[in-house]
């Protein structure tokens, strides 16, 4: 795999608008969860309330999901930060979560279809349908996280919306590598959106990880190009996942392998409670100056996590204090995720 | 652009058949599976017809992990490919599947009923119908990781949610993994199992299903899609083996249009399909599946972009669309047409478009009707347009 520049990112996280100083925030530990009103008072790491600026249209709220939302606020924060970016043939490869919709638009189209006191799949093709906000399709489908923000910013490249409940995101960054390298075209958008904020995916989430999940949302982007087609700030070296499903122990190895290989300076983790003493034992043992937490930040941000700690990672290389950098995420699944970055290369 | 692709086995279940070999041969007689739903009530529904398949995993919690399971098997066994687990990747287009209806309920009812959402008390409700949301039934990702299990594949797992083009992505992300040396063996292809009330509904809802409940694509009466469901699954291979078919190319675009309708223009899925063409270095194909849903605008425009991407040389392709027959598998749609391509240069046979009888002068192509036409076939494309505007398009050729 050969380095790609990456030059430019966006986010939307805990910490609100903006990926500078979430390195910094990750490496001094902070925190920022709040009591979420959706989820009964629990501790959640919420995005705050969005600039108009970036965000989406009230118009247009009742046809996306969250995790939708929060991608089209990180493009569009991306565009604006970045304006000489191209467009049209620009790749877009992310990480997305399942379903978001709104529970009230379904408990609508439920409550109206209840005769008698029992559930009528009859009143429900009828009175159920018609109770319910007709564009709420729009808010189930998982590739409308990455259709809404290429419609409003105008992308029209390659692309993929991969499903990612953590180490899907890291193929996602890894296929705009891809076509980046292999010259699908000169600049791909690679990252994640997703909330774990939703009840059923809280309740899923909790249900496998337990009662120490906080659960976060947000969005990521970085934009991968060609070394010299604009000033990097930083390189992609490596992307990939080391697959847990014939054993822990032997994704573990495999991936210890690679961050061997990347001999990195600093590694950002990202991973599930009950996966997080592997993962913090794993990055040990390649002996880093410094290993980071990046789910006190940011919660468990689902599709949203990897790309959530890259950008975190690449911000620290920003700072001048480490020149590699290693994401290391454990997702829910066992599955490994690794991503290098360099703040050079040998030319 | 590094190795070939090749087609060493391909396999499917759908409402005409649950292996490919008795659904080509039910494609090729110009059969439709498109019925009134009977597994469910749907009185009142703005579409009351589709392809359901029945005969397997009836009751099942999870139908698509059974059908892409018992396709999977057939085309592996086809394949008789050799590789060691680390180089077996699996690429599944799948969309989510559903908590079982009661569980849904539940969580819909836990808010208190009443006309206002009590998010408080949902929070604190829902948390008691945790365990109910069976995660291995609800995730995408749970077909590909199955399937992984199964075949013992240590490889990339990928699970792509493109809507409709999920299924055709999934091929394209396991063709650029052999390309790259990453796999040597790549198990591709999407599932369906749509056919069930909350799906009816939100396409329902939408207004993109046939009122008439007739699927006939580049019909002049068409009115829209018919909910079908099934698993198509194809095993690529570095090696050759017994391949009669390769991919050459493979083109991916995104419209940046309109949430449900095309661009009028057709410019994103020209851009698609130029891009395969170009990179299997042909300008003409024998033999075109097209995406072909049997709604109004998207076969007008996928029509109007075949004929300006392949011009007079259009002559030379025959066009048809599988879901007259088998209707729309959305997930699994795009894998599907790829199946049918396959067939095409398999045996020298363009299947047919059912529900095609009055061809819409807007749609004018080369269309193959009733029958599957016999005719030699070198080469193939096959396009997957999903809604949002993500558009895939690969291209076959002979080995």
């Amino acid at each position: 795999m050969r380095p790609v520049a990456v030059i430019a990112a966006s986010a939307v996280s805990a910490r609100g608008l903006g990926w500078r100083g979430l390195g910094k925030a990750v490496r001094a530990g902070d925190t920022a969860a709040t009591p979420c009103k959706a989820l009964g008072g629990l501790l959640a790491a919420q995005v705050p309330p969005l600039p108009a600026a970036q965000d989406v249209e009230p118009r247009q709220l009742k046809l996306m999901s969250r995790g939708a939302r929060l991608s089209c606020v990180a493009a569009r924060s991306l565009f604006l930060e970045s304006p000489a970016l191209p467009r049209e043939e620009t790749g877009f490869f992310l990480g997305v979560g399942a379903s978001g919709g709104a529970v009230e638009e379904l408990e609508a189209m439920l409550d109206a279809s209840f005769s008698e006191g029992r559930f009528d799949l009859g009143g429900f093709g009828t009175a159920g349908l018609g109770a319910c906000n007709p564009l709420f399709a729009f808010q189930l489908m998982n590739n409308y996280t990455l259709c809404h923000a290429a419609i409003r910013e105008g992308l029209r490249g390659p692309n993929a919306a991969l499903f990612s409940r953590g180490t899907g995101t890291v193929l996602a960054l890894a296929e705009a590598h891809h076509a980046v390298a292999a010259g699908e075209c000169e600049v791909a958008l690679g990252g994640g959106a997703d909330s774990a904020l939703h009840p059923v995916t809280w309740a899923e989430l909790r249900r496998e990880g337990g009662e120490d999940v906080v659960p976060g949302e947000g969005a990521a982007l970085l934009v991968l190009a060609d070394p010299g087609h604009a000033p990097p700030l930083g390189f992609m070296e490596r992307c990939e996942v080391h697959s847990g499903r014939q054993g822990q122990a032997l994704a573990l190895e495999s991936a210890r392998r690679s961050l061997l290989a990347m001999s990195p300076e600093c590694v950002v983790l990202m991973a599930m409670p009950k996966r997080r003493d592997a993962a913090r034992e794993l990055a040990l043992s390649v002996r880093p100056k410094s290993v980071f937490e990046a789910a006190s930040l940011f919660g468990e941000t689902l599709a949203a996590s990897a790309a959530l700690a890259t950008v975190a990672a690449l911000d620290l290389l920003q700072d001048g204090e480490v020149r590699r950098a290693a994401v290391l995420v454990m997702g829910p699944d066992g599955d490994v995720g690794l991503v290098g970055l360099a703040r050079e290369v040998a030319s | 652009m590094g190795r070939d692709a090749f087609v060493r086995g391909v396999g499917a279940v759908s409402s005409l058949g649950l292996d490919w070999t008795s659904t080509a041969a039910a494609l090729a007689r110009g059969e439709s599976a498109i019925a009134r739903v009977e597994h469910f009530d749907v009185e009142g529904f703005p579409c009351q017809v589709a392809a359901a398949v029945r005969g397997v995993a009836e009751g099942a919690e999870d139908r698509r992990r059974e059908f892409a399971l018992r396709a999977a098997r057939e085309a592996w066994g086809r394949a008789r490919v050799g590789a060691s687990p680390e180089r077996v990747g699996i690429f599944i287009g799948a969309e989510s599947g559903r908590a079982s209806f009661s569980t849904v309920l539940a969580l819909a009812q836990a808010a208190g009923g009443g006309a206002r959402f009590d998010h408080e008390a949902f929070g604190q409700r829902a948390r008691e119908l945790a365990p109910r949301i069976d995660a291995a039934a609800v995730s995408p990702a749970a077909v590909a990781s199955m399937l992984a299990g199964e075949l013992g594949a240590r490889g990339p797992c990928e699970t792509l949610s493109l809507a409709c083009s999920s299924g055709a992505a999934a091929i394209v992300e396991g063709v650029r993994a052999i390309r790259r040396g990453e796999v040597d063996v790549a198990l591709c292809g999407g599932v369906g199992a749509d056919v069930d009330p909350l799906m009816l509904a939100g396409f329902g809802l939408l207004g993109a299903l046939s009122a008439r409940g007739v699927s006939c694509p580049f019909d002049a009466h068409r009115d829209g899609f018919v909910v079908g469901e099934g698993a198509a699954m194809v095993v690529l291979a570095a090696e050759k083996g017994d391949a009669v078919a390769a991919v050459a190319g493979v083109g991916r675009s995104l419209d940046a249009w309109h949430l449900t309708a095309p661009d009028p223009e057709g410019a994103g899925a020209s851009m698609a399909m130029r891009a395969a063409l170009r990179e299997a270095r042909i300008e003409a194909v024998d033999c075109v599946q097209a995406h072909g849903t049997s709604t109004q605008l998207n076969d007008e425009v996928e029509a109007q972009a075949l004929r300006r991407v392949l011009g007079a040389r259009l002559a030379e392709a025959h066009v048809s669309s599988v879901k007259g027959a088998l209707g729309h598998w959305i997930a699994g749609a795009g894998a599907l047409g790829f199946l049918c391509a396959v067939h095409a240069l398999e045996r020298d046979e363009v299947l047919p478009t059912a529900g095609l009888s009055h061809p819409d002068p807007r749609c004018e192509l080369p269309h193959v009707l009733g029958k599957a036409l016999s005719k030699r076939v070198g080469s193939a494309l096959v396009n997957a347009f999903a809604f949002g505007g993500a558009n895939t398009s690969l291209v076959m050729v002979r080995a």
